[in-house]
């Protein structure tokens, strides 16, 4: 079943089609990989998606409802949640006090909100950094942070953009493991990722966005044999 | 655990001897000190829920705290109102002001909001001085005498002495700080935190960004104009300029960002050095003291220079201690000290 429907989304930006009739479904207990060249509108889709950018045409539908003009915290509450390409840790506050301001959009209580935040901590491996300022974490544990305190707001989808940008090979697998962990509980996510072998390995489909535009989709063996998808990388060969 | 005892009991302690000291001192003038430390730290505290702990550095306070002065002065003034009843027609007002005001604001971000937040308060003091019917415009409203304070038939107090101000000062503080207690230790803390943080990551997190900065500055406001409406019966005389005035304004800011912004003791500590500061300043004691030890004399050149100059020199040096603190501090007192015991423990281990 499809948890969220992308259905001809389009944003202009002046002149500028940062997004272009895009239109896909992302089924439900899967992962989406969602590639494309730099420039080529994946950040910005996540922004219609999730209520930072209206879509300028087209719907958003998730769980059966449309999405457009929701503002990001109602879409939060509605149960779909992202992590940003540039970190956003709450410098000033403790590792864990991060994570409980995303368990506090599903309860009132602290103590409530401290015990979702510590479970979180443990999926993500990070229990010993509890009471560490989110500001002093190197970037690997900064990205986890950003998907501990994400997955503290209880979602029903996860939205994540390059949670492996920047990242060293190690640190990399540890965030396959943890996207493949989460997905053993049967969250759905949809995952912005340049790193080809990493996007081949965890996700169930991918879309590829080129220019603003769907380039193609389907299976990593169906995407990775398109030409398309080689020369919208590599560029066209030489006759 | 045990800290927390020791804590408790450190704070209820001082509770204690802060409401005793009355009973010991009569000086009218450590009295009055005791009262303006109290209004400034009432003052700050009310700042801080919203410039400290939301990162909303209102530089507009001005418009609450003179609001609620105005109210209070007004009423009782031309109808006759006791103050105690005033103060929750000025609270009302001011909710109503907040409410337009972060409508309004709360639009704008960063150096945006400071610099609409200064246009608001200067729109109040303006109005203050030409609604002339409502305001008594320039001149200002006097009222000095207070009706006694009755419970039943028995006068609680007839507001002769500086006594009962001093303990209407007391409980402003203890109302303030256990506000921010409460704040800080609650759902609102932790979402006022991420707003200031990170606006656009608490958004994604659930957080209603417009509906918590209004909550935050409706509380904020709200104690502001309880701590005006205390400076107008305390001091018996509002006009625009000492209520409604940009520097009324900064003030309230300064206590806040000396002490240490977005902690509980920050505006106590930031008041324990502004308050006796710009009173030492002020009325020249630092001539004096120089004078009396002899390290200068009275009909020297430096001597008649300072006595002539220094008293106006208080804005200046107050200046030049924002920039220390600024430049040296930039977590103000309080974070300057915590850095300090988080040194210590490190070198203890």
């Amino acid at each position: 079943m499809a948890i969220l429907e992308i259905k001809n989304v389009s944003k202009f930006f002046g002149g500028l089609a940062a997004n272009s009739d895009v239109s896909f479904d992302v089924h439900e207990g899967t992962i989406m990989g969602l590639i494309g060249p730099n420039g080529a509108g994946k950040t910005t889709l996540f922004n219609c998606i999730t209520g930072y950018y209206p879509p300028s045409r087209g719907e958003v539908i998730f769980n059966g409802r449309r999405m457009n003009g929701l503002d990001p915290d109602k879409v939060c509450m509605l149960g779909m949640v992202r992590t940003w390409q540039k970190v956003r840790p709450l410098a000033k506050l403790s590792v864990v006090d991060n994570v409980m301001v995303g368990a506090l959009a599903r309860t009132g209580s602290l103590k409530v909100a401290r015990e979702m935040a510590m479970e979180q901590l443990k999926v993500v491996r990070m229990e010993h950094r509890t009471n560490f300022l989110a500001g002093g974490l190197p970037i690997g544990e900064r990205k986890k942070l950003e998907v501990a305190r994400a997955l503290a707001t209880q979602p029903k989808i996860l939205l994540l953009d390059e949670v492996m940008g920047g990242l060293n090979p190690a640190e990399s697998e540890e965030i396959i493991q943890l996207i493949l962990d989460i997905k053993q509980r049967g969250l759905t996510q949809m995952v912005i990722e340049h790193d080809m072998k990493a996007i081949m390995r965890i996700s169930d489909r991918i879309v590829v966005l080129t220019s603003g535009e769907k380039l193609t989709e389907g299976s990593p063996q169906e995407v990775v044999s398109n030409p398309d998808v080689i020369s919208a990388y590599l560029g066209e060969p030489h006759a | 655990m045990n800290k927390r005892v020791l804590k408790g009991s450190v704070i209820l302690l001082l509770l204690a001897g802060l409401l005793l000291i009355p009973r010991f001192v009569e000086s009218p003038y450590a009295l009055h000190m005791m009262i303006l430390l109290f209004l400034s730290v009432a003052q700050g505290q009310s700042w801080n829920i919203l410039g400290g702990y939301a990162g909303q550095h209102s530089v507009g306070h001005a418009a609450y705290f003179g609001v609620g002065a105005y109210m209070t002065m007004m009423l009782m003034h031309s109808k006759g109102i006791a103050p105690w009843v005033g103060v929750w027609a000025g609270m009302a007002a001011v909710v109503v002001v907040a409410l337009i005001i972060g409508s309004i604001c709360f639009r704008l971000r960063g150096p945006y909001f400071v610099l609409a937040s200064i246009a608001v308060a200067e729109i109040m003091r303006l109005s203050a001085i030409n609604l002339t019917t409502l305001t008594n415009g320039a001149e200002g409203i006097l009222a000095t005498e207070l009706p006694a304070f009755k419970i039943g038939a028995t006068v609680v107090t007839d507001f002769v002495t500086k006594v009962p101000f001093y303990y209407i000062g007391l409980f402003l503080v203890v109302l303030t700080l256990g506000v921010t207690y409460w704040v800080q230790h609650s759902k609102l803390g932790y979402y006022f935190q991420a707003i200031r943080e990170d606006q656009d990551a608490a958004h994604s997190l659930g957080i209603n960004i417009a509906l918590y900065k209004n909550i935050g500055l409706v509380l904020s406001a709200v104690l502001t104009s309880l701590a005006g409406s205390f400076y107008g019966i305390y001091v018996g005389f509002v006009d625009p300029p000492t209520v409604l005035g940009l520097d009324v304004s900064v003030q309230i800011m300064l206590i806040c960002i000396i002490g240490g912004m977005g902690t509980l003791w920050g505006p106590v500590l930031g008041s324990l050095i502004l308050v006796p500061l710009s009173e030492a300043l002020r009325s020249n004691l630092v001539t004096d003291l120089l004078v009396k030890s002899g390290a200068v004399s009275a009909e020297s050149r430096l001597g008649l220079f300072l006595k002539e100059n220094l008293s106006h020199a208080h804005v200046l040096l107050y200046g030049i201690l924002v920039v220390l603190v600024i430049l040296f501090m930039p977590d103000g007192l309080m974070g300057f000290v915590k850095k300090l015991a988080m040194r210590r423990k490190r070198e203890a281990v």
